[in-house]
């Protein structure tokens, strides 16, 4: 077996078995650590793979990010410290059954989906082309849904304000 | 107008910043005020300050004279009990009893060195020292008594 | 002009020896081997230096002496205090959270080493030059912050958590300000990586260069790194006189020691970083094209110009620590939200109109 291999069943494992602690620990903050280290683990593909902007992206957005804003809302959260109840028998089933259901869905696509061998040309991996491509309005260009999704973020800032604002108290 | 304020208060923050830079720049540019003592290393040319307050002594002069006259105003003047003046009768040339000093007493260990007594004393027969190396092995050691023995009340101290 | 101490010849000499001895897998290995022991040494000599630097200029600040006992001038302090710290028993207190409790000074650590790869030494002596370099750098600094909240969760304490929250609160805010001020050098560059950054400034550093937003980027990234480090004036996750310690009350012995550690190695790094986008990195001091001057710069080694330059923006921050007293957490806030990220917006448009435009140097 070839190093390489060997790091991506690392990874994989990582990512896996985290991802699975994260779903079957019984303390919450315990719960949101084992995601952080299993989206780290994503990362790490993307790293192994080359690809160290989404890398980067992914340890920015997710790591520093939502994986932080989950925490705090741990922290904020009452009695975030006990052990949670072991739920109903019914609902571990039923959660089990979405899951394999999901995973299901997931592999079926996988396997129908015609995979070039070998991959496809190498794609140009660097910053500014990665730029260049989302600023683009041709064919292969992503301007439509960048300009999309950044009017969706705003339209999530103002709700925030509008909800975080408070109402003057002389204002009827 | 806002944009004014604001920018004028970004001024004034930066220039007061600079302000305390400058003045620690100078302390770290300037070695020589340095105000560490290295206490046990300099004990021979040790320096101490004009107002500090080792503890009480009592001025004796050279014929073993002291100026107490027993008045106990200092004890009365010490708020925790430091000082205890044990006074006794004596017969002067004149065959008039008169009160003296017989021992005074000074618990160094209770002493806050608050100068209360020296400013309370009508005589100034006690000052405070500059003396400052105190410890013992026992307490019972920091108990002393001023006065020292056969010693005279000074004349012409009423 | 050629180097007088060139880092290149050595390492492309034990390269080559490496992958001529043995297979490319186990000589990939032994590199990896030697860059880590590299690195812990690294790690080692700074904070043995740092300590004892911090100790003395916030000695000298404050009209002291500092320590001057151990060893000739004192200069063993922290040797000794470090030998003290290792022999200590490492506690784990009943209550806490023994797992994530123990892990957190290692995640700590980790991030600390991991922000060492893209940090140009001198010329030519880099661990990985990657192409987004700079990105690399806030995306794993921002893994600090999780050390520091899993240790104060798990800590069990509340000084511990409150100090967490704050710390993460801190963080997360400055970290904007940060990123926009190293986007100002990002976009008159053209580039993230750390060597495109460093040889753009072969004819004079950006500080120069750029005018005053640049000047001004500077002056933010400072104050926005002296926050994300913790160090006062912004010491509210540790803030000794209301939390005791803050996020590191229960830790002691050598997992206290990793989290003083990663603290030092922190400033270094972002000082680095800081030198390595203002001030040139290891580029001498070169004036456009005044080739004899530029000439006798160069005799000057690579490493002596990225270490006095990282080393004078220690002391700049040293500096700030020993003089400005503690922010409150409101106008900690305010600060960022009200001054430095405006300020910095602003800034960046004109730093691309600049770029656009070509005005710098």
């Amino acid at each position: 077996m070839k190093g390489e291999t060997i790091v991506f069943y690392l990874l994989a494992a990582l990512t896996l078995v985290s991802a699975a602690m994260a779903v079957g620990t019984r303390r919450i903050f315990r719960s949101a650590v084992y995601l952080l280290s299993s989206l780290i683990g994503i990362a790490g593909l993307y790293f192994w793979m080359r690809f160290e902007f989404a890398a980067a992206v992914q340890i920015v957005v997710y790591a520093g990010g939502i994986a932080v804003l989950i925490i705090f809302s741990v922290f904020l959260t009452q009695r975030a410290g006990d052990d949670m109840p072991t739920p109903p028998m019914l609902r571990t089933i039923a959660a089990a059954g979405a899951a394999l259901l999901g995973m299901g869905l997931v592999m079926l696509q996988l396997v129908a989906h015609p995979f070039p061998t070998p991959a496809v040309a190498e794609v140009d991996r660097s910053v500014s082309a990665i730029g260049r491509r989302m600023l683009a309005t041709g064919d292969d260009g992503f301007a439509l849904p960048f300009e999309v999704v950044s009017l969706l973020l705003l339209a999530a800032m103002i709700g925030c304000i509008v909800i975080a604002m408070r109402a003057k108290p002389n204002q009827p | 107008m806002f944009l004014t304020r604001y920018f004028s208060e970004i001024a004034e923050a930066v220039g007061s910043l600079l302000k305390g830079m400058r003045m620690t720049g100078y302390y770290f540019t300037h070695h020589k005020e340095i105000i560490t003592q290295q206490y046990p290393d300099n004990r021979a040319t040790l320096v101490l300050p004009e107002r500090f307050r080792g503890e009480v002594v009592m001025t004796h002069t050279d014929n073993n004279e002291h100026r107490c006259t027993g008045c106990t105003a200092c004890e009365l003047a010490c708020p925790n009990g430091t000082i205890k003046v044990v006074t006794k009768f004596e017969v002067n040339a004149e065959g008039k009893k008169k009160k003296a000093v017989d021992k005074f007493v000074y618990h160094l260990e209770l002493c806050t060195m608050c100068n209360l007594c020296i400013e309370a004393c009508p005589t100034d027969a006690i000052r405070m020292a500059q003396t400052f190396e105190h410890s013992v092995y026992d307490r019972s050691q920091l108990t002393r008594i001023l006065n020292k023995p056969d010693s005279k009340l000074q004349e012409g101290v009423e | 002009m050629q180097h007088m101490w060139n880092f290149a010849q050595l390492t492309d000499l034990i390269h080559g020896w490496l992958y001529e001895t043995f297979p490319p897998a186990w000589a990939l290995a032994f590199e990896m081997i030697i860059v880590g022991i590299a690195v812990i040494g690294l790690f080692a000599g700074l904070g043995l230096v740092l300590v004892l630097m911090e100790r003395k200029v916030s000695a000298f600040m404050q009209i002291r002496l500092g320590p001057n006992r151990v060893g000739p001038k004192g200069l063993m302090q922290s040797l000794a205090d470090t030998l003290k710290l290792l022999v200590k028993e490492g506690m784990t207190p009943d209550g806490v959270d023994r797992f994530l409790f123990n892990l957190a000074p290692f995640i700590a650590m980790i991030a600390a080493m991991l922000l060492m790869a893209p940090i140009a030494f001198a010329k030519d002596f880099q661990i990985w030059d990657l192409n987004i370099g700079v990105l690399y750098v806030t995306a794993i600094s921002s893994l600090n912050v999780i050390a520091i909240l899993m240790a104060g969760w798990s800590s069990n304490n509340k000084y511990s958590l409150l100090g967490a929250m704050r710390s993460g609160a801190q963080i997360v805010s400055y970290e904007l300000s940060a990123g926009l001020s190293i986007l100002t050098v990002v976009v008159l560059t053209g580039s993230l990586q750390i060597s495109d950054i460093v040889t753009a400034q072969s004819n004079g550093w950006w500080i120069f260069k750029g005018h005053i937003p640049v000047l001004i980027a500077f002056v933010i990234y400072m104050i926005a790194v002296t926050a994300e480090t913790n160090r006062a004036p912004f010491d509210m996750a540790e803030a000794e006189s209301e939390l005791t310690g803050g996020f590191h009350t229960e830790y002691s012995g050598m997992k206290f020691a990793l989290f003083f550690l990663a603290e030092y190695i922190n400033v270094f790094i972002v000082c680095a970083i800081g030198a390595t986008l203002f001030l040139g990195g290891w580029m001498p001091l070169h004036i456009g094209e005044w080739t004899a001057f530029n000439g006798i710069m160069d005799w000057i080694p690579s490493s002596v110009w990225f270490f006095g330059k990282t080393f004078f923006l220690i002391f700049l921050m040293m500096w700030f620590r020993w003089t400005f007293p503690r922010l409150r957490i409101d106008q900690l806030l305010n600060l960022e939200w009200r001054y430095l990220l405006p300020i910095g917006m602003v800034n960046i448009l004109l730093v691309t109109v600049i770029a656009i435009l070509k005005w710098h140097f």
